[in-house]
């Protein structure tokens, strides 16, 4: 978490496309949010009915965690459209992108809970070092 | 009936470890909410998910509950839900997201 799901109509987003929105859509969340980058996942569709396109050409649809501000929120929107428009060439006004907010504490990612925004840097010393004593106690 | 949406990587779950998944899912799903779940299953395409930026091996497994339940509880299920998908489909703790949400208001 954050997951988001990009839906477009077939063909539009090519498999070159992809990896570069995937990058920019980490890269975005991560400038904007201070997440690290282990916690983005972005997977893309097309056609699929489970994210509706009500007649856009595409959709990208977030799931992050909540405690982001609008003002946060609404960067991410705008610049994530922005580049999908940059790399797929669908005119910006077919694009349609959200957010939803999910809470922390329904998610648990790699074994543990995940942290609540601005906690991430203790989080992930403590997951590690979890992981640490756990390999060594293995070995 | 519970809800349970399992996003997966086309190439990494095959139709035959699904069907056992699904057992699995539904065993779950009765012994943490007493009831069965209606599980809808999305396959990534292959080439079309990415975690960090780069190629995925995650899945995204989440139940919806039908009423609120209380965290020690939810963080209890969240871990026995990885166990389950950890043995059935052999993947590691840091390849799966487990998302035990709580009805929304409406």
């Amino acid at each position: 978490m954050p997951l988001y799901v990009c839906n477009s109509t077939k063909g539009v987003i090519d498999d070159g496309a992809k990896p570069k929105i995937a990058d920019d859509i980490t890269r975005i969340h991560c400038e904007v949010t201070g997440a690290p980058p282990e916690f983005v996942h972005a997977f893309f569709f097309e056609d699929a009915s489970h994210f509706p396109l009500d007649g856009n050409t595409a959709f990208l649809f977030g799931s992050i965690r909540g405690g982001r501000t609008d003002a946060q929120k609404a960067r991410i929107v705008e610049e994530m459209r922005q580049s999908i428009h940059a790399h797929s060439g669908i005119p910006l006004d077919e694009i349609v992108a959200t957010t939803v907010d999910t809470p922390a504490s329904w998610v648990m990612e790699g074994g543990d809970v995940l942290p609540e925004p601005g906690e991430e840097a203790a989080w992930l010393a403590a997951h590690e070092a979890k992981l640490a004593a756990e390999s060594q106690a293995g070995s | 009936m519970t809800r349970c949406l399992c996003l997966v990587q086309q190439d990494q779950t095959p139709e035959a470890k699904r069907a056992q998944l699904q057992q699995g899912l539904q065993r779950f799903s009765e012994g943490a909410f007493g009831q069965a779940a209606d599980i809808t299953w999305i396959s990534v395409p292959a080439g079309s998910g990415f975690t960090a930026a780069a190629p995925s091996t995650s899945s995204i497994v989440s139940f919806t509950a039908d009423q609120p339940i209380e965290q020690d509880e939810r963080v209890s299920l969240l871990g026995e839900l990885c166990d389950l998908w950890m043995q059935e489909t052999g993947c590691s703790l840091a390849e799966i997201v487990a998302v035990i949400s709580d009805p929304r208001a409406v």
